[in-house]
């Protein structure tokens, strides 16, 4: 009974702690970045660069692009997916455009930032990028015969050409500006800029009782509620109840609720800006460079905003609370089991599988990626438990490039679109690819040179070019008339 | 009778879709026949990039977005038979 007791708190703890800190300075904008890219950005602006004819120079970076920008639920990917391999550039693009969006999309890039540090989410960009191009150029050469019966249509699916609005721009740059703010950690934005202490003398008592009630251990890298976190969460709880009365039917016109949520949207993040200090007089809450900036940030998002269409508007709105509505009952109960799962594994268990860099650790950091399926985004508070517990960076960037790439549902769904013989040449690429990744990372974090990177990355390219010559020819000779 | 398709593999978008066309088809008194095609084979029939899709009387009239009650009016309106 207690030891249940004891398990419930781990989770309990683990995701008040998440909710309040630092997490919601990233996920707000995120997830109105993400609705503002789903409603805004027109995807002819993008797709149009994927339509058949196109150079390859110019579609797979275009793929990426796709992944990146207009891909953020399954509802974009799979269709675009298929469209793009049937009715358009081909295989290669849209395996690039697979595997890059799970990694390169806004959410995913700001989550694994805040979560596991800017130089990780840097990491996971650029090697998801590289190995993305690499993987569709790779499943293209290998089924570059099957590639050549395309479907005898136009590309009219593709033709459509589209701009994007000055205000859509607007919006996304002071959004992406208030997220910039909300997360970095630099001076300015830490300054403290002046404050006052409310003369409140039951704060003291009532941080102790909020430790009391989700125990941590910073030791363990932990984090307790604090007041502030208290008051975020309250925040958040209140933003839930009034979103849902004045966004679930915002697409036929806003309300009062409307106003609400967004009026409190954008006061938890200044609250979450200010920093929070208990003292014996009472609670000090400091103005700091952030909230100045968060601010800022605000205010232009909102000039921009009003720019807008009214059903624009409208769609942006929608879309970001729906991706809210979708991902972040998902992240809640991921985040409880995690803090739940972490006090029942000994460190000693993850640093003996994938303490150091090696193949042994990449190989099991890649497996467990292929086999087990988190929901999206919960990747990387699993990641993030991996590292508080000893993983070594390098097989923990090869996790988490494998596991959102090849979760069943995703293998399911090339399956189907592409054949089992493509998803299973697929499969073992971006197998092979995240290892690599983890191991190159890996030797990174350890303090090897760019120099001995570049030759291990270069080694690794010649191999496979390599093997794809001996396929070919191997192909070429069992070809008739040869 | 009127078909009206939705196409969509069941997110909430394919939901919140199918309740705004059931609501402009009673509203507009027009009897139609809902079917939900979830098999990505028969969407990707369409042209279409993006779901959730909106097919009346076998023409997609919107894809990738939530129209509103007012547009479907239109093209409930505008519809063959």
């Amino acid at each position: 009974m207690d030891f249940a007791l004891h398990l419930l708190s781990g989770g309990a703890g683990n995701l008040a702690a998440y909710l309040a800190a630092h997490v919601l300075l990233c996920l707000l904008p995120a997830f109105f970045i993400a609705g503002a890219l789903a409603a805004l950005i027109p995807k002819p602006a993008i797709t149009r660069w994927l339509g058949r004819s196109t150079a390859v120079h110019v579609s797979y970076p275009a793929a990426a692009a796709a992944g990146s920008l207009l891909a953020v639920c399954s509802c974009t990917i799979v269709p675009l997916f298929a469209g793009i391999y049937r009715k358009g550039a081909g295989l290669g693009p849209a395996i690039t455009f697979l595997f890059f969006a799970p990694a390169g999309n806004i959410l995913a890039l700001a989550y694994t930032g805040s979560i596991l540090g800017a130089e990780f989410a840097l990491a996971r960009f650029v090697l998801c990028l590289l190995f993305g191009i690499g993987i569709g150029l790779l499943m293209a050469l290998l089924f570059a015969r099957d590639d050549q019966r395309h479907d005898a249509q136009t590309d009219v699916l593709f033709a459509t050409q589209a701009r994007i609005g000055p205000a859509a721009v607007g919006v996304l740059l002071a959004l992406v500006a208030l997220l910039i703010a909300g997360t970095l950690r630099l001076w300015p934005l830490t300054a403290t800029l002046g404050g006052v202490t409310l003369p409140l003398p039951w704060a003291e008592a009532w941080q102790a009782a909020l430790f009391r009630w989700v125990p941590f251990d910073a030791a363990k890298g932990e984090e307790g509620v604090s007041v502030q976190g208290a008051l975020l969460i309250a925040l958040l709880l209140l933003i839930g109840v009034s979103a849902w009365k004045g966004l679930e039917n915002i697409v036929e016109g806003g309300n009062r609720f409307t106003a609400l949520a967004l009026g409190l949207a954008a006061a938890t993040l200044l609250v979450a800006s200010l920093r929070f200090g208990v003292e014996s007089a009472g609670l000090r809450i400091e103005l700091t460079g952030r909230s100045v900036a968060v601010g800022l940030a605000l205010w232009a998002a909102l000039q921009q905003a009003r720019r807008l269409e009214l059903d624009d508007a409208r769609a942006w709105l929608w879309e970001s609370w729906r991706f809210s509505k979708q991902i972040f009952p998902l992240l809640v109960a991921g985040v409880f089991v995690v803090g739940v799962i972490r006090l029942l594994i000994q460190p000693e268990w993850i640093q003996t599988l994938a303490g150091r860099n090696d193949l042994q650790g990449n190989a099991v950091a890649v497996l467990f990626g292929v086999f087990m399926y988190f929901p999206t985004l919960v990747e990387v508070p699993v990641a993030r438990m991996f590292l508080d517990l000893g993983m070594h960076p390098g097989p923990l960037l090869a996790y988490l490039m494998a596991d959102p790439e090849l979760s069943l549902q995703s293998m399911l769904m090339v399956a189907a679109v592409i054949g089992r013989s493509k998803t299973f040449a697929y499969v073992g690429l971006v197998a092979l690819f995240s290892m690599v990744a983890g191991l190159l990372y890996g030797a990174w974090v350890d303090g090897i040179g760019w120099q001995a990177l570049s030759l291990g990355l270069a080694a690794f390219a010649a191999v496979l070019a390599v093997a794809l010559a001996w396929l070919n020819r191997r192909r070429l000779a069992a070809l008739p008339g040869h | 009778m009127l078909t009206v398709k939705i196409l969509g593999s069941g997110c909430a978008n394919c939901r919140k879709l199918e309740a705004v066309a059931r609501e402009a088809a009673t509203a507009a008194g027009v009897q139609a026949e809902f079917v939900k095609v979830t098999a990505m084979q028969d969407i990707m029939a369409y042209d279409l990039l993006s779901t959730p899709g909106l097919v009346i009387g076998d023409k997609l009239v919107s894809s990738g977005r939530i129209p509103t009650q007012a547009e479907v009016r239109q093209w409930l309106a505008a519809a063959p038979g």
